[in-house]
């Protein structure tokens, strides 16, 4: 008997580079900025009202989205958690920790990730991605401040 | 001899009952069946099945024997043995439980390894001296009929603790499985999270719970992300309990994944890759066809090897166990394909005798 074996291939997909938590966080470092959709916009607040590290939910009709300043800059995204529908936006703001070796932690994302205040799945306001997989995303929408010094969405 | 003038009380004499004097006359007669089969339960008796652990209809303590009584009788290409040295690392005393192990390996390979190519063996080692288990790991390891490392469900921590990486790292470098099985669950800690139980038929039923928690700890403490070909064997644990666990690991995981950031995939996927049950016993639901939709939730073509824990009072038959309706692709995966690839090995399906080559019929 010999150790030796023809083994039978399996196609697990399994791989560093099919890790779907490392492309999750490939994504937020490389996704593109979002882009309006329509002509429309919605008027947050002053800016002054909206300090870094503050949230804001605007409402119109039945678009519910939430609008965050990190660190200066503002992002929004949909006010609705893919899983179950949830208010995403009224959960709590973190920073998070990067894929690492075993026992490290490595912080990361600060004041960029929100947890769906359902189930505390972890989502970057700037991407809209989910931390937890590789295709979970929630709609991102451009961000400005105007010539009157209002945050507004383009939505 | 007495002390003269000294009255002497002694304090403890030790009697015992014995044949001539037995203490089954004064049992009362509505605890002498209870006491009979050995449910009484003493502390450091174990449990044992009260109606025997071994078949009646079978042995398995000689090697020619077995060979030809069991791997002959069902055409079995290769039997891997589980031996009593599992148990090592209950010893109190390190050095004892290592030398324990060294002799159930030298004596598998001695007896069982040198009768017949067909069985192959699990190393023991003494798990909570990782030195002497490299050690002993790297001694026999390499010998080609010793196909994984065996361990007792009991243990002094769960086998996700870092403690026992050092041992990973020499089952990873030999390629040999880490493989699991109960028996002295009880031993150190309670086999249920809260007490003990008071029966073997609790105490067997309730023996998924250690596999459950070995596994998660193994999971999510990162051991197959460090130890990225380790695989782990869970014998005799029983199957269905896995859907549950993989489900819920996964939906936590979508909530907790940053108190576990080297995790870089959902642990189900760890588990198909990483770890294999055994089928034995196999739970038999309402619908016999039901255990192929616990198969279909497992991947079980992947996940699920067969045995059957000859000569134990719970033996699956290879003929009788499974349901009609299983495809012959999953057979082929549980029989036979999927142990081959994880212990190496080379199987040439059996040759069929004429007759039946004619009909046309296919090999099992």
């Amino acid at each position: 008997m010999s150790k030796d074996t023809d083994p039978l291939p399996i196609n697990t997909g399994y791989g560093p580079e099919n890790g779907p938590i490392d492309y999750a966080f490939k994504i937020i470092t490389e996704a593109a900025p979002p882009k309006a959709r329509t002509n429309g916009q919605l008027v947050v607040c002053a800016s002054s009202e909206l300090p870094p590290g503050q949230k804001r939910i605007v409402n119109e009709g039945s678009l519910s989205i939430g609008v965050f300043n990190v660190g200066g800059t503002f992002h929004a995204i949909k006010n609705v958690c893919p899983h179950q529908g949830a208010p995403l936006c009224e959960g709590s703001v973190h920073a998070t920790h990067a894929p690492s070796d075993v026992n490290e932690f490595d912080p990361c994302l600060h004041g960029r990730i929100v947890r769906c205040p359902w189930h505390g799945w972890e989502f970057d306001v700037v991407t809209g991605k989910g931390l937890y997989d590789a295709t979970s995303r929630v709609a991102t929408y451009a961000c400005e401040v105007d010539a009157d010094g209002d945050v507004v969405v383009l939505i | 001899m007495a002390i003269a003038n000294l009255p002497i009380i002694d304090c403890d004499i030790h009697p015992s009952a014995t044949r001539e004097n037995p203490v089954d006359p004064f049992v009362p007669t509505d605890f002498k069946e209870a006491i009979r089969q050995g449910m009484s339960g003493q502390p450091g008796a174990g449990y044992v099945n009260p109606f025997g652990v071994q078949r009646r209809d079978a042995r398995c303590d000689d090697p020619y024997e077995t060979a030809r009584d069991h791997l002959d009788k069902y055409g079995i290409t290769y039997g891997v043995l589980q031996p009593p040295g599992m148990k090592v690392g209950l010893i109190h005393q390190l050095d004892v439980g290592s030398a324990m192990a060294r002799a159930w390996n030298d004596w598998q390979i001695n007896t069982w390894l040198a009768t017949d190519k067909r069985f192959l063996g699990s190393v023991c080692i003494n798990p909570n001296d990782p030195d002497a288990a490299v050690k002993e790991i790297y001694r026999v390891g390499k010998h080609v009929q010793m196909v994984q490392i065996n361990l007792s469900g009991e243990a002094q921590d769960l086998y996700g603790h870092r403690r026992y990486f050092p041992i990973w790292q020499a089952c990873q470098d030999l390629n040999l499985p880490v493989c699991l099985h109960p028996g002295y669950e009880g031993s150190l800690n309670s086999v249920t999270p809260i007490g003990r139980p008071s029966t073997y038929f609790e105490w067997h039923t309730v023996i998924p719970l250690t596999f459950q928690a070995h596994l998660v700890s193994m999971v999510l403490e990162g051991a197959f992300e460090k130890f990225k070909n380790l695989k782990l064997v869970l014998c005799e644990g029983g199957i269905a309990w896995l859907c549950h666990t993989i489900w819920r690991m996964d939906k936590n995981f979508k909530a907790l994944r940053a108190a576990t950031p080297w995790l870089k995939r959902a642990p189900s996927e760890y588990v198909f890759e990483h770890l294999r049950l055994t089928t034995q016993p196999l739970e038999e639901p309402e619908k016999p066809e039901q255990i192929l939709q616990i198969f279909d939730m497992i991947h079980a073509e992947r996940t699920i090897m067969f045995a059957t824990d000859f000569p134990h009072w719970d033996f699956d038959d290879p003929a009788k166990v499974f349901p009609k309706k299983m495809s012959e692709d999953l057979k082929q995966r549980i029989y036979y394909k999927t142990a081959a690839e994880l212990y190496g090995l080379r199987v040439e399906a059996p040759a069929l005798p004429e007759p039946l080559l004619a009909a046309g019929l296919p090999a099992r």
